[in-house]
């Protein structure tokens, strides 16, 4: 009966065509502005690295200087710091980063000189993060304490500069420093982009990657926040390294809750060493973050998506309640065919089922346009977060949103069709028997 | 087979209230051919609408046969109405966006019967009216009488024991309404009980019997001796 039910349903739609695809549109409409808002909100809410979230810890330092309002709870480390958690005694992975922009000159001749955004990194950072590679890989600790210059290329970076060939051993030319490249990025972009949030939660992953040692030893020209609760003694890079500024990503791998706990007690004797020196004075209850728990502390996902979820939500409503009164419009002009075929042996809970799955048919080509509305919404969003450094490739329909779409579709114009429904199945055949 | 037994039927509205049915008894053997006149809001419509399981009465019993359906609730009215009644209407009640063989089709789908018997029984009664090269027409493409003979034919098609009419020829000139008459005598030989509600004193007399309803009641319960004497003939 179901087929059956389907195809009578085609005939309905094709008997009020007007009236259906009012309906339809009305559907289509309030569900693809509901999706884009749920596609934002399911990518934003995203867990970028699911095999190892848990594991992920992000370090956050009592910073901060109390005669001066809001300098703490700062998101990134200091150097020093850095350098003495980088030193500390333990086999665990370690990642220690920071953003740097560097002139890349090419070797081919026919291409020009450009800006590439990179980023500095201890040995770690591809392991922890599970970075994949197309070719090659990355270093090892020995490269980061030897200032070793290799260098890790993204696979846009490598298409750009090598064709997309396996470019290892190959030279590259960074700010007058010539690298050799030990490994190429297969495509990656997490989103949100966990290890730097702070500098961008969802900016693009960066086009090339060196040991961060090189960073401090060639003194290139870093990028992204700084943030300082005193200011450095002199205008020397020296002083700046030194100096109460926070710049840098630290991250730790920490599989078990007892690591965990070994690690967190080590951080408090080094808070409570340092702050006896006369530092870390605005003291913090939490100093271990893993993935979640650091996307949900930095609001990664804005506070407007709610909003937006919530207008996208009564969006759906009204449109659900248009499609309400055109349903009632709808069945209610069929009472006699109703009536019909009730003379003809259809109980109510025969002609429910039938009714049911007209609108359900309905609603499932109100969700294939949905679909539509959507893609087109997610692509004004990406005009609206423009921007080259913005990864808004992460804002598409993947199939999971699909079928959430369709089955959002067909399931709201169900509930949207119960009234109808019930009450064009109650109407009195004899009157429209007679009537016809 | 149908046995009416002081049934009482009032339509209320918020000013008035109208005695349809009032005390109305009436029996119907099997086999029978029963044409129902009286003047217009008489009764005719609510008592056949009861006799086809429609419409529920307020007081009285009704067995439908030998089964009391006073108390049924619509799925157990609703499967007996698909299996032992087929309605025929004046306006023809065929669905228009299907064709006649889907319009045949209706009430076995509500019976849930196989593609293959569906198709036979279809085909079968689409014959019977001599419609069947035409099973793909949609019913605008018919003429009047053609499509009261489709809709005669999908009364038929699921073997009832009962046939409700109400006015079959109301819509349908005077030639057709004779050839839509014949058919429905020929069926009535065939062992279907029909009831036939009509103006037409014409038809009436052409029945068996004629019940003559008023304000409700039966005014007269009338055999024709001489239609039943014809018919023994012709058999």
């Amino acid at each position: 009966m179901f087929l059956y039910y389907v195809r009578l349903s085609m005939l309905s739609y094709k008997r009020n065509p007007v009236l259906s695809t009012l309906m339809v549109l009305a559907v289509a409409v309030g569900v693809g502005a509901y999706m884009v808002i749920f596609t934002l909100n399911y990518f934003m809410g995203g867990d970028p690295i699911p095999q190892k979230s848990g594991q992920l810890f992000h370090l956050q330092l009592d910073y901060g200087n109390p005669a001066i309002p809001d300098t703490s709870n700062q998101p990134q480390m200091a150097y020093v710091d850095t350098l003495a958690l980088l030193d500390a005694p333990f086999a665990y992975a370690h990642s220690a980063s920071s953003k740097f922009m560097a002139v890349l000159e090419p070797s081919n001749p026919d291409l020009s000189p450009f800006f590439v955004d990179g980023r500095g990194n201890t040995a770690d950072f591809f392991t922890m993060f599970d970075v994949p590679f197309e070719f090659g890989g990355g270093w090892d600790r020995a490269a980061d304490d030897t200032q070793q210059q290799v260098i890790v290329l993204s696979q846009d970076l490598n298409l750009r500069l090598f064709g997309g060939e396996n470019s290892v051993g190959r030279d590259v030319e960074l700010q007058g420093i010539h690298f050799t490249v030990v490994g190429v990025l297969d495509y990656w972009e997490p989103a949100p982009k966990f290890f730097d949030e702070n500098n961008g939660a969802f900016n693009r992953a960066e086009e090339a990657y060196i040991p961060w040692s090189l960073i401090v030893g060639q003194q290139l020209r870093r990028s992204g926040n700084t943030n300082c609760w005193e200011p450095p003694k002199d205008s020397s890079f020296e002083s700046f390294l030194n100096a109460e500024c926070a710049w840098i990503q630290f991250w730790v791998e920490l599989p078990t809750p007892d690591d965990q706990q070994i690690y967190a007690d080590y951080l408090a004797s080094y808070v409570a060493q340092e702050r006896a020196a006369g530092r870390m004075q605005i003291p913090i209850e939490k100093r271990l973050f893993n993935v979640r728990e650091w996307m949900a502390k930095r609001e990664v996902q804005p506070d407007e998506t709610r909003i937006l979820s919530a207008l996208a939500a009564m969006l759906l409503a009204v449109c659900l309640l248009n499609t309400v009164g055109l349903l009632l419009s709808k069945f209610l002009g069929k009472a006699a065919e109703i009536g019909v075929r009730q003379a003809l042996g259809a109980h109510k809970g025969a002609l429910f089922r039938q009714h049911v799955i007209e609108a359900g048919f309905l609603g499932a080509i109100g969700g294939v346009l949905g679909l539509g509305v959507a893609s087109l919404g997610l692509e004004g969003v990406k005009i609206l977060m423009g921007g080259e450094r913005v990864n808004n490739e992460w804002m598409h329909l993947d199939l999971t949103v699909a079928a959430i779409t369709i089955a959002l579709a067909v399931i709201s114009t169900i509930i949207a069709g119960l009234y109808p429904i019930w009450r064009a199945c109650n109407v009195n055949p004899a009157i429209h028997l007679k009537a016809e | 087979m149908l046995n009416m037994i002081n049934i009482n039927k009032r339509f209320r509205t918020e000013l008035v209230q109208t005695q349809a049915l009032a005390d109305f008894s009436l029996e119907v053997k099997e086999g029978e051919f029963v044409t129902v006149t009286g003047p217009s809001g008489c009764g005719k419509t609510t008592f056949l609408n009861i006799a086809g399981l429609l419409e529920t009465f307020d007081s009285g019993q009704y067995l439908l046969d030998g089964q009391d359906v006073s108390h049924m609730n619509d799925y157990q009215r609703a499967k007996l109405r698909n299996q032992k009644i087929g309605f025929i209407f004046q306006s023809f009640n065929l669905m228009p966006d299907l064709n006649l063989f889907d319009n045949v089709d209706v009430p076995l789908r509500y019976r849930g019967m196989g593609a293959a018997e569906r198709r036979e029984r279809i085909e079968r009664a689409l014959e019977s009216v001599g419609l069947l090269a035409r099973k793909k027409h949609l019913p605008s493409q018919l003429s009047g009488g053609q499509q009261q003979r489709v809709a005669i034919a999908r009364a038929l098609v699921g073997e009832p024991r009962f046939l409700l009419a109400d006015e079959p020829t109301g819509n349908l000139d005077s030639n057709t309404a004779a050839g839509v008459m014949e058919l429905l005598q020929e069926i009535n030989q065939q062992g279907t009980t029909i009831i036939m509600v009509t103006h037409d004193v014409g038809l009436a007399s052409r029945s068996a019997r004629n019940v003559h309803i008023l304000d409700g009641r039966i005014q007269s319960d009338v055999i024709n001796s001489d239609v039943i004497n014809s018919e023994s003939t012709a058999a």
